[in-house]
């Protein structure tokens, strides 16, 4: 895949929830090239989610055609997800549960290495490496549950690079953590794209919680795309403060 | 005490051996999956298979087992189809084998024929065969295989199933996978420990492993070393007082678990914190 040709290639999509009559986003039409760094802006609602769970295949779409690498989601979403990374929106884990930070790292990489396969030692290698650069290589024997937040958030991420993917899928990463942490997972973040061949696509319903090495922002409101270009001049339309000062008032 | 000579116990000890491994194992995914009234739907289905045989003339052990493994066929697909909770569909399930297995009995009435299906919920020290031990062994040496197998995948599933799907594991075949396997393990053992305390046997060695290890892979190896010390030391001691040998074997169990409840590090840290944080001090690392 070389510097310019879509990764992903979304073409008037609808993602209906199995039950619902009304589609959660709709008509979504998105091209994301390699080296893209996009935040993925909107209200509670907005269909932020189902869309990156619409990307990666884990909500089939309804309407319309989307591929991934050149390959039909619904068909080859198995294999798509191999190497599409995704750090999950904070959940709750059971202090006791009874998983090391190393070994949730690794199982990131079991898809990518294959059924009846075993972690070789270059697996390892990249675990570590992927730990390294989250900064959480000394946590590696502590378990996942007695995290803080921040630190559990790291340990995802960690997770994702470990399946050394081609896209990154980030579900509002940044809420629920401390300024410090916020700041912390930030750097992580923009360095993540400045080091590695890759594009990612972050979560957030809030506008201060834009990594400075964003190219380009998508803002959703019920479904639709309503504004999608470069962060100076997203940031500066009318209609942003509208929808998300509209929020703020509910 | 009567003096049975060993040999003829030796079946029923290698039955209490692998049953032990085989519900402990499978112990380690159903708990954390939050499944462990599988072990109470299994039971009642081989009840309901037990009636079933005793109306149609089929050895109603055979019907019974036969039955524990159609409900372990179905749960999987049926939970991932209907879209609901496993729980819920364990509970729908339950309440289908009880109801069939009254009906059944109710075509065939009679004392007999109502405690020949009753028997199969309590389980006897005896009835275990060669066949059933054979039967038992390649389920222990299919199951540690698989665990070796697929132990990255497993562990994944358990950890966040969507988390685990997104990474491009199919996380359905995973977790039939484990329902398969508690059917049989369940399925099995309902001879030796009965259909009412199979489900203590998949629980209680592994909660009480998971009291001492934050480690997967030490609790994977733990639980079923509880587990077939819970049913050898079960097994002596009903034999000792003639109890009934599913019983002694979930008393035993129970009694591991709470003295690792009581010495569990894990517990004792958590103690630890709260103490401290009433006292103020808010982070122990």
């Amino acid at each position: 895949m070389t510097q310019g040709s879509d990764l992903i290639h979304l073409d008037h999509i609808d993602t209906i929830y199995e039950g619902e009559r009304i589609p959660v986003i709709r008509d979504i039409s998105l091209q994301v090239k390699l080296g893209e760094f996009i935040a993925l802006i909107g209200p509670n609602g907005a269909g932020k989610t189902t869309l990156l769970e619409t990307i990666n295949g884990l909500l089939p779409f309804t309407n319309g055609v989307g591929t991934v690498f050149g390959k039909n989601i619904q068909t080859h979403a198995h294999s798509i997800r191999k190497n599409i990374g995704y750090v999950i929106q904070n959940f709750e884990l059971d202090p006791l549960a009874p998983f090391l930070c190393k070994d949730i790292v690794m199982a990131g990489r079991s898809g990518t290495i294959g059924l009846f396969r075993f972690p070789s030692k270059k697996d390892w290698e990249i675990v570590w490496e992927s730990m390294a650069f989250v900064g959480m290589i000394d946590y590696a024997n502590r378990p996942i549950g007695k995290l803080s937040g921040g630190e559990f958030q790291k340990i995802l991420l960690a997770r994702a690079l470990a399946q050394r993917p081609k896209i990154l899928l980030l579900d509002e990463p940044l809420s629920n953590l401390d300024v410090s942490a916020r700041r912390q997972m930030e750097t992580i973040l923009n360095h993540v794209f400045d080091t590695s061949d890759i594009s990612i696509l972050m979560v957030s319903h809030d506008l201060q919680y834009i990594p400075s090495n964003c190219t380009r922002i998508i803002v959703l409101d019920k479904g639709h795309i309503v504004l999608d270009d470069a962060p100076e001049s997203v940031l500066e339309t009318e209609s942003i403060n509208r929808i998300f000062h509209k929020e703020q008032v509910s | 005490m009567t003096e049975i000579p060993w040999l003829f116990l030796l079946p029923s000890l290698l039955g209490a051996i692998l049953a032990g491994f085989v519900c402990s194992s499978m112990g380690t995914f159903v708990v954390r999956m939050n499944l462990s009234s599988i072990g109470y739907c299994m039971s009642h289905a081989a009840f309901a298979g037990a009636a079933f045989g005793i109306l149609f003339d089929i050895e109603p052990m055979l019907s019974a087992v036969l039955f524990a493994f159609a409900t372990a066929f179905i749960l999987g697909p049926l939970s991932e189809k209907a879209k609901l909770e496993s729980n819920v569909i364990i509970g729908f399930l339950f309440s289908v084998m009880i109801a069939l297995g009254f009906i059944f009995l109710y075509a065939e009435p009679g004392e007999a024929a109502t405690g020949k299906a009753l028997s199969i919920l309590w389980g006897s020290l005896f009835s275990i065969t060669y066949n059933d031990v054979l039967l038992l062994f390649v389920l222990a040496f299919a199951l540690s295989l698989v665990i070796i197998i697929f132990y990255k995948e497993l562990l994944s599933v358990l950890f966040h199933r969507k988390l685990a799907e997104a990474s491009g594991i199919n996380t359905k075949f995973f977790y039939s996978l484990v329902l398969f396997f508690t059917g049989f393990a369940v399925a099995l053992s309902l001879k030796l420990v009965g259909g009412l305390l199979v489900f203590a046997l998949i629980v209680n060695p592994t909660s009480t492993a998971y009291q001492f290890s934050y480690d997967f892979k030490k609790i994977l190896l733990l639980s079923p070393l509880i587990g077939i010390t819970s049913c050898l030391v079960g097994f002596w001691v009903s034999y000792l007082v003639d109890f009934p040998v599913g019983a002694s074997i979930v008393i035993v169990s129970a009694v591991f678990f709470a003295v690792a409840l009581i010495f569990s590090p894990k517990r004792r840290r958590k103690r630890l914190f709260h103490k401290e944080k009433m006292n103020g001090v808010s982070d122990l690392t």
